[in-house]
This record gives C-alpha cells, structure tokens and sequence, in this order.
C-alpha cells in the first residue's frame, strides 16, 4: 500500500503545484486559465530544448525555464490580454482562455518543431538513481519532485503570510475595490499573481515531463488533476487546493492497490473498459462529487454571489434586456459601482447582429456547381463544414443563448454519431431514423450532465461538462464494440425513398437544408418566450427568480435543445465520415471548435456556418493549396487559438466588427456626400 | 517591480477638497451631473440627499473607485482625477465604502496591516497597530479572528480603529452608520468627532441628517447628481428634509 501512496503523493504534489497556481491567478483576476497545463507544457518543452537539445546544464536550464520564462509568460499575458478581461462577462473571460488552450499547442509546435520528444530526462541523473525508503521504491525524479513541492509550500507560505506582497495579495483576492482605496496598487498585485501563478505551472510542467513524457496529452492530464483540486478548494483556498491535489493523486493510485483492486474486481471485471478507464477519470469523479456536494450545501453560490455583490459587479452577462430598458428608462442605471465604459462593452455582447445567413446558404446551394471534378475534395470538406456548422449551433443555444459555456457538445455530437453507428449495424435501422433515435436518446444525457452545475455558476459549468466529456472519453468511448477495436463503425449515407445521398453532392445538399432548419430552429428560439427567458436569465438571476422565471429549467432547456443539435450534427458527421471514430470526438476538438465559433460571434447562426467551414476547410487549404508543410501546418491551429483571444478586443464576434466597419464607412461616405452637396449649394 | 504596498508620501496633516463640475456616468445613465464642492483643511462637509442622489458616486468618484466623466478632482492643489485609487490613498486618503469597507477573509490584525500600511510609515506600523487594537479592547481580543466573522458593529469598529490610529488628512465615509444599532451609530459619530477633533478633513455622506449636521460644518443636499443646496450645516436641515422628500 505504501508504494501506491507514495506514488500517488508524488502525482498530487505535481497536481498540487499546478492547483495552487491556478488558485492564485483565478482570486487575483478572476480569470480561470484553461490553459495553465499548456502553459505547463510549453515551459517543460522550453526546459528540455535549453537542456539537452543545446547541451546547458539541466539545472540552469531548469531555472530558466522556470524563473526567467515562465513569469515573463505570466507577465505577458496579463498585460496583453488578462489585465483587459478582468471586468468582461465570465463567458468571454472563459472563452478567452480556451483559446489560449487552443493556440499554445501549435505554438510550442511551431517554435520547438513537431517531432515528439521520447525520453524521459528531467532534472534528476538519467538514468535514474533509484533509492529505498521504509520499503518504498522511488527514483531521483520523484524525489525531486517532494523536495520541491515541499520547498515550494513553505516558500508561498512565508511569501502570502509574512510579506508585504502576500498582505497586498491576500487582500486583493478578498476585496480588489478595497483594496485599491486603501493603497495597494491591485494591478501590480494581480501582475505579480499571474506571474507567481505560471511560474508554479512551469515547475509542475517541468517535474511532470520525466514521469509522463514530453507529450501535450499528458500535460492535459497534469491540468485535469489540478482542476479536482481546484474544485475542492472551492477556487479560493490555497490550502485545500494543495491538500484536495494530493488526495486526488492518492486516490487515483491507491485504486490499483490490490485489496482495492480485488474489491473492484469482483463488482466488475478488472479488464472492463469501465475499470480501465477509471484511473484517468478519477480526478473528474472526485470533482463532480465536490461539486454535488456543495450543491448540496448551497455553500459555493453563497461564495460566488458574495463576491459579486461586494466586489466590482460581474457586468457580465451580457444582459440584453437591462442594456435595452436602461436605453429607453434614462431613470434607470446599472450598478452605481460599475465601470461606465465596460458596462456599455460588454452589454452590447448580447445584441444579435442580424445575421447574413439567407445568402451564405443561398451561395452554399450553388457550391457544387463549382466544386466538382478536381475540386471535388472541397465540396467533401464544405460537407463536413455543415456538419460541424450544426454542431456549432449547439454552442449558439448554449453558451450564446443560455450564457453557459459547456464543453462536452463534442461528446453530445459523439455520443450521437457513435449511437447511430451502433443502431444502424446492430438493429439493422435506417440511418435517418438512427439519428432520430439518437437525437432522443442524448437529450437526457445532456441533462444528467448539466444538472450536477447548472446552480453553482458559469465556471463550474464549464469544469462539470468537461468532467462529464472526459469520463465519457475514458470509457464508453473505449468499448470495443464503439470503437469497433479502433477501426470505427461504418456507416451509410441515408436514404428517402429513392433519394440516394450517398454522393457528396446530394448529401452536401442535404446536410445544407438540414443546416438551414435547425438554424431557423434556433433563431425561432431565439425570439421565442424561451429566448426572453433566457435573455432575462442572463442579465439577472436574482431579477428573473423574482419575476418567477426557474432559472434552472431555463438552463436546462437551453442544455437539451443544444445536446440535441450537437447529437443531431454528430449524426450527420460520422454520415459524412462513413465511419464512427470515437476518436473524432475527442473534447480537445471541441475547444478548437468553441474557439472558432465564439471568434465569429457566438449568437449567431451565420458565425456557426463560417465557424465549421473554416474549421474543415483551412488545414487543407495550408496542405493542399498552400502546399505548407511540417510545422507550418499547425498555423490554423495557432490561428484559431488567437482569433478567440481577440474576444478581449470584441466579445461580440467578428462578424458584428465586419458589419459595424462596414456601416461606419457607409456613414463617413454618406457624411462626405452630404457635406458636397451643402458645398455645391 | 515596485511594491503595491508602497510606503506614503510625505503630505501636510490636513487636506483641502475642491470638486469642479463633476460628473460620473453609468452607461448613458447620469449619476452625478456637474457637481462643485469645497472643503476646507480641517472641515467637516456633510453630503445630503435620497437614495439614488449620486451621494455614493461623488465620494468614490472623488477618491478614484469610480472613474471621472467630466470635471476635476483637486486635494491640495494636486490634480487628482484620473490618479488610480491607491495613488490617491498614498496622498493620506481615507475611504471607508458603503458597507464595511472591511477584508472578511483577513484576520483582525491582517486587516489593519492592509489598511494603515499605506497611512503609516514603516518605522511607525507596529505602534499604529497597537494604537489601533486598543482603541475599541473588543478588537484586541479578536485580533486573530476572521473579519468577516464579526458582527455589524465590531466591523465597523474595525473601520474606525484605521481611521483613529492614524488619522487620515481627509476621510470620505460613505454611510458608516448603515445597519446599526443606535448605541453603535453614536459610537460611530463620537469616533468621527474624534477625528475632526484631531483636524482630519471630513467628507461625510450620510442619511442620518440630524447626526450628520451636528459634526459638520457645512452641508451639501444633492437631488438627481447636482447640488440642490449647500451652506453651514446649522441651516442645511429644511433643505435636507425637502432633498430627502423631493426625491432623488
């Protein structure tokens, strides 16, 4: 038993280290960092490049990495991009990070190339020494690992405790305004935060590297057992966040700790995709408990509200309706302690530009005119565009229309495509109604899947449904008869009567129309006393609950119309496909995917059609087109990560910034004409 | 990078207060339309009106927790306006919100540390501390107890053990006897005369006129964002009555 404990203390002082760094940066700026394991990774990359790709000693390299470029990270991403979203909506401050996720993959690519680094070298000897204690085998790496997580706690227990920093940040994350009126200079403070918060995120990348490997899977997997933890602490604790990451790295180890192992055994077989697939998902099954659990208690949304209360107000939430009553009611006002400038910023995130979405389906209905013969390969991309242009939709529900921010509607879409192969090859159903049967089947799914959060508040959606997309991943994902032992499950393009759409032509048309109506579906919604009342949810919970709006069915109907539409795009995606893949359904995409929609505007079903479009168009036109290669090819990554960042610029999506440059230059020209007519009069 | 807690300029004791045609905005919402206001060094100014009068906004637009639309903010002279809040609080600005103006998830003792490290010079801090704990026992006793823990008023003696210790050269309190009982709103009003007794500038908005009036000098009624009256604070009571009825 000792073995599996010290190993899992080993894998929780790592998670630990990242957790406290989450802590840190989310209380100073209120910003949860989705990207703090690829940050992690990034840093390890840069400490092995230095260490043994240029010959530096380990230990050099290892603070320079650590002390010299992870805190000019932090810094960098504060001043360029944080220090603007601490006042913006949770949803963009979210998304904002989402796409950091999504763009530092690429990047490291980019600069340190994409061959993967094999070995396992970290600060300690390699090869390893290997040392005894109390029985207990570990390793140099390991150890260094304890002593420094050790070295780590006291030092940011003597910095929060007994410093004038620690003083300035201990009251910063309690009461930024406060403090600000009482001299401390909160940018500064917040600054130093990200700073200390990414520094900690590279020593936990560069301690994990040796024990996992230099890959960005692994650091995916760093960050998930820092989020348990985070969790646990209830975003605000250090201690907790520290003792919660340690318990989730116990857990996850003394679970293959034999008398466990057996008990689990004999409930169910120790071979079970189920079993299997338990370990990785531990961290999110401790986290969906923690979270049942303070629902239970009421205790998190006492913390959130709290903070919103006494603090800057969360101008947030885009609330459409207020920014509109408070246009006709000059007696009525926002919060009096509400930044002017930003109110006005971000409310007008929740005006849904008028979409050009007649045209773009109108041109699209003519794409095969043009996209055959040796352009055929587009008209099969633009195919798979719609398809995931559907499943963007759902994000248009969600997260545009309900303010909740999921990232499990790829594993909705999963679950739908998978659900239609198994349907189709083991009850022998037509593949149209396969989807519709699928479609029903993931509504409630999607619902189980929202409830355990819907109370707690935008980011513990975020963290739940993306508890919820890995522990699907880990196993139902991973049964053989789903993944057909890694092949995929084929699947045929449907059928009405004696339409055939087994060409890309016709099933592009076909996916066009479909495409069409579930975006009329959804600006139906939109309009619909379901879209007021979600417009009115997000724009006061409190005002809604008292004008007797349940806000929680209001979420959940928004959750269930959106894992339909994802279901219902999945569907047509492994159609496109021929084939369902888990494998196409992995949540990483998903993020790629929310970072292209929210780029082009979230609220919009036209930004869906771009978003899809782009997203299974632009890697082949870099290939095909472009005729890039090697790690230029990770540039449509790289820029699908930037074009969420520049939400910081524009929460409200590209497209409104098009259309408004557009109607600007229209009135500057029509301003000039006025004036030569007055000049000629 | 320099510390946020820098130590605080060296400053004559008492401010003087002048406000020239502000406003602060909300959106297209006017929440204080061009106010003029002055205080003397030394004074007390009492800010009188509704709710929703722009009492609030003019004193945290006037210490840089709300920014400034239109109009200048001047503290001896000094242009203040678009200053952040902590450099205006390094000039010895005081600001106790609405509220408690407290952190509660900081010790007593943590929070007098926050809030007189920028009043204080560092050789000066341990005895402000001392002074501070013993002016109300009850925070001695509780020193190492969450703020947030306390009740309403020991809060609020917590806010004022700040301002006695070392006396701001000018206090904006907003509210200050919100919420409490009557035998802790005189404890609050003793404390304020306290300090004008020790020559802090006072920059008071408040909703208990009478109160209010008797520590003040002079008065200012707002209605809607600008000044409805101002004179001596002797006079000022039919004036703040008719603020208070008129509404907002």
């Amino acid at each position: 038993m000792l073995i599996f404990l010290v190993a899992g203390l080993v894998a929780g002082c790592v998670y630990a280290v990242a957790a406290v760094g989450l802590v840190l940066t989310y209380s100073s700026s209120r910003i949860f960092n989705f990207a703090h394991g690829e940050i992690a990774f990034f840093v390890a990359i840069t400490f092995h490049w230095l260490a043994f790709s240029h010959g530096m000693n380990r230990f050099l390299a290892g603070a320079i990495a650590a002390f010299v470029v992870s805190p000019l990270i932090g810094l960098g991403l504060w001043a360029g991009l944080f220090r603007k979203l601490t006042h913006a909506p949770p949803a963009v401050r979210l998304v904002a990070t989402v796409g950091l996720f999504v763009a530092i993959g690429p990047l490291s690519r980019i600069v340190f190339g994409t061959e993967q680094i094999q070995d396992l070298r970290g600060l300690g000897p390699y090869p390893h020494h290997n040392y005894s204690w109390l029985g207990v085998p570990l390793d140099s790496d390991q150890i260094i690992v304890l002593v420094t997580t050790i070295l780590l706690a006291v030092a940011l227990v003597l910095l929060l405790r007994y410093t004038a920093f620690g003083l300035s940040v201990r009251a910063t994350v309690d009461a930024p305004s406060l403090a600000s009126t009482a001299g401390i200079n909160v940018a500064v403070v917040s600054a130093g935060s990200w700073m200390i918060g990414t520094t900690l995120a590279g020593i936990s990348g560069i301690m994990l590297a040796p024990l996992r490997g230099y890959l960005d899977s692994q650091f995916t997997f760093l960050i998930l057992g820092a989020f348990a933890g985070v969790v646990i602490a209830r975003m605000h604790s250090l201690p907790l966040a520290f003792a919660g990451s340690l318990l989730v790295g116990v857990v996850q180890n003394l679970i293959r700790w034999k008398p466990i192992e057996d008990v689990i055994n004999h409930v169910v077989n120790r071979d079970s995709v189920w079993v299997r697939g338990l370990q990785p998902s531990l961290p999110f099954l401790i986290m969906l408990a923690f979270l049942v659990c303070y629902r239970g208690l009421g205790r998190e949304r006492f913390v959130v509200d709290n903070r919103r209360g006494t603090e800057e107000p969360d101008l947030l939430a885009d609330a459409a309706p207020e920014a509109d009553v408070a246009a006709v009611d000059p007696a009525r006002g926002p919060s009096p302690s509400a930044d002017a400038t930003t109110v006005g910023r971000w409310r007008r995130l929740a005006r849904t530009p008028p979409g050009g979405l007649v045209f773009l389906a109108a041109a699209w209905l003519f794409l095969p005119l043009w996209l055959h013969g040796s352009r055929a390969l587009w008209l099969g991309l633009a195919g798979k565009g719609l398809c995931v242009a559907i499943i963007a939709l759902s994000y248009t529900v969600v997260a545009g229309e309900g303010g909740l921010i999921s990232l499990c509607q790829i594993t909705f879409a999963g679950i739908g495509g998978l659900l239609v192969g198994q349907l189709v090859v083991n009850n022998n159903m037509s593949v149209l109604a396969a989807t519709a049967l699928a479609v029903v089947i993931v509504v409630p799914i999607g619902l189980l899947a929202a409830l355990p959060s819907l109370r707690l508040g935008d980011l513990y959606v975020a963290l739940a449904t993306l508890a919820f997309a890995e522990l699907v991943q880990n196993t139902w994902f991973q049964l053989d008869g789903i993944s057909n032992f890694g092949s995929g499950v084929p699947v045929p393009r449907p059928k009405i009567g004696p339409i055939a759409f087994g060409g890309d032509t016709a099933f592009f048309r076909l996916v066009l129309i479909v495409f069409v109506l579930v975006a009329i579906v959804v600006r139906n919604m939109q309009r619909s006393t379901t879209g007021l009342t979600l417009a009115a949810t997000r724009s006061s919970e409190v005002a809604s609950a008292t004008m007797g709006i349940s806000i929680v069915r209001a979420k959940l109907v928004a959750f269930g119309l959106s894992a339909a539409i994802a279901a219902l795009g999945g569907a047509f995606y492994v159609q496109y496909a021929r084939v369902a893949q888990p494998i196409e359904f992995l949540w990483p995409f998903g993020l790629v995917w929310l970072a292209i929609v929210v780029t082009w505007g979230v609220r919009s079903p036209t930004a869906a059609l771009l978003a899809g479009t782009l997203y299974a168009v632009t890697p082949d036109v870099f290939s095909s087109l472009l005729h890039l290669q090697g790690k230029w090819l990770e540039v449509p990554g790289l820029m699908f990560g930037l074009g969420a960042l520049g939400l910081a610029r524009e929460p409200r999506g590209a497209l409104v910034q098009i259309r408004e440059g557009r109607r600007g230059k229209q009135r500057r020209r029509s301003a000039k004409r006025d004036q030569r007519t007055a000049a000629v009069a | 990078m320099t510390s946020p807690l820098a130590a605080p300029t060296a400053q004559p004791t008492v401010a003087r207060l002048s406000v020239h045609g502000l406003e602060v905005r909300y959106g297209e919402a006017l929440a204080v339309a061009g106010v003029d206001l002055e205080v003397a060094a030394g004074t007390a100014v009492a800010v009188l009106g509704a709710n929703g009068a722009g009492k609030s906004s003019l004193a945290a637009a006037i210490v840089g927790a709300v920014p400034v639309a239109r109009g200048r903010v001047h503290i001896d002279g000094t242009d203040v306006t678009a200053w952040a809040a902590h450099r205006v609080a390094r000039l010895g600005i005081a600001f106790v919100p609405e509220g408690r103006g407290i952190f509660p998830h900081l010790s007593v003792a943590d929070n007098l540390r926050a809030l007189l490290r920028a009043a204080v010079e560092p050789a000066e801090r341990a005895d402000a501390l001392g002074r501070a704990l013993s002016t109300f026992p009850v925070l001695r006793d509780r020193a190492r107890q969450l703020a947030g823990t306390l009740s309403g008023g020991e809060q609020q003696m917590l806010a004022l053990a700040r301002v006695l210790a070392a006396p701001p050269r000018l206090l904006v309190a907003d509210e200050m006897s919100l919420g409490l009982a009557p035998k802790l709103v005189d404890l609050v009003f003793e404390s304020l005369a306290r300090a004008k007794a020790q020559g802090v500038t006072i920059l008071l908005v408040e909703q208990y006129v009478d109160r209010a009036l008797e520590l003040a000098d002079t008065a200012v009624v707002l209605r809607q964002g600008r000044v409805d009256w101002h004179g001596p604070s002797t006079e000022a009571r039919e004036h703040a009555v008719s603020g208070y009825l008129g509404g907002g």
